[in-house]
């Protein structure tokens, strides 16, 4: 996989503007000659930065990369390699880091803010079943896993 | 937007104008690929067509 020269900038925006400016970047990239950049990569981990891959050095100088909301470029002594890239291209399932007794909070729907413990998982679904732990009975509870963030690995 | 639940290409159809399977709304992180010859991200993930991809579908 060595047989493209482009290396990969981690460059700064404003928090919440990482996909707006991802899109006037790549307008760019299309419409004008010699900017170089061949991808925008958008991490849904990575907030206030996107990740550029271009042939040429990325400098914010260049009055054809003026973008709005762009803050600029990170400087390092060592560059990103693609390994680092990597694992954001290929994100691992949420489910897969909720274990079965885990202290959860629900961060969407109707039970937003509560706390719940985690009583069974469906990893071919991505849902899993909770039991509010301030609820007087203790009702079942089907979410997704995209909806909960968890606050406490299982119990020892 | 909508992303397919296939090939990762987002549009605004129901059906991927790319290869036809089905979209989903559910979708995160975000990758625009401008020249996928030149890209090491696009030869790593298979993309061929240039677009709008997400990292992540269900």
């Amino acid at each position: 996989m060595e047989d493209t020269n482009s290396t990969i900038y981690a460059l700064k925006t404003s928090a919440g503007q990482e996909r707006n400016v991802a899109r006037l970047l790549a307008r760019k990239a299309r419409t004008i000659d010699g900017i170089g950049i061949s991808s925008i990569l958008v991490p849904e981990s990575l907030k206030g930065y996107i990740l550029v891959e271009s042939s040429t050095k990325i400098d914010l100088r260049n009055p054809d990369l003026k973008v709005q909301h762009l803050r600029g470029v990170v400087e390092g002594s060592v560059g990103i390699t693609f390994d680092e890239v990597k694992r954001f291209l290929k994100p691992e399932p949420i489910i897969s880091s909720i274990q079965k007794g885990s202290i959860v909070e629900l961060i969407s729907g109707p039970f937003k803010g509560e706390r719940a413990k985690v009583v069974r998982i469906d990893e071919s679904r991505e849902e899993v079943v909770l039991e509010l732990i301030e609820a007087a009975v203790p009702i079942p509870v089907t979410v997704k896993a995209d909806q909960i963030r968890i606050i406490q690995k299982e119990a020892d | 937007m909508k992303a397919c639940t296939v090939c990762k290409m987002i549009s605004s159809k129901d059906h991927c104008p790319s290869c036809g399977n089905p979209t989903s709304d559910n979708w995160s992180g975000l990758l625009i690929i401008t020249d996928p010859e030149e890209s090491r991200v696009a030869k790593e993930l298979n993309i061929e067509i240039p677009g709008e991809y997400c990292l992540r579908v269900r």
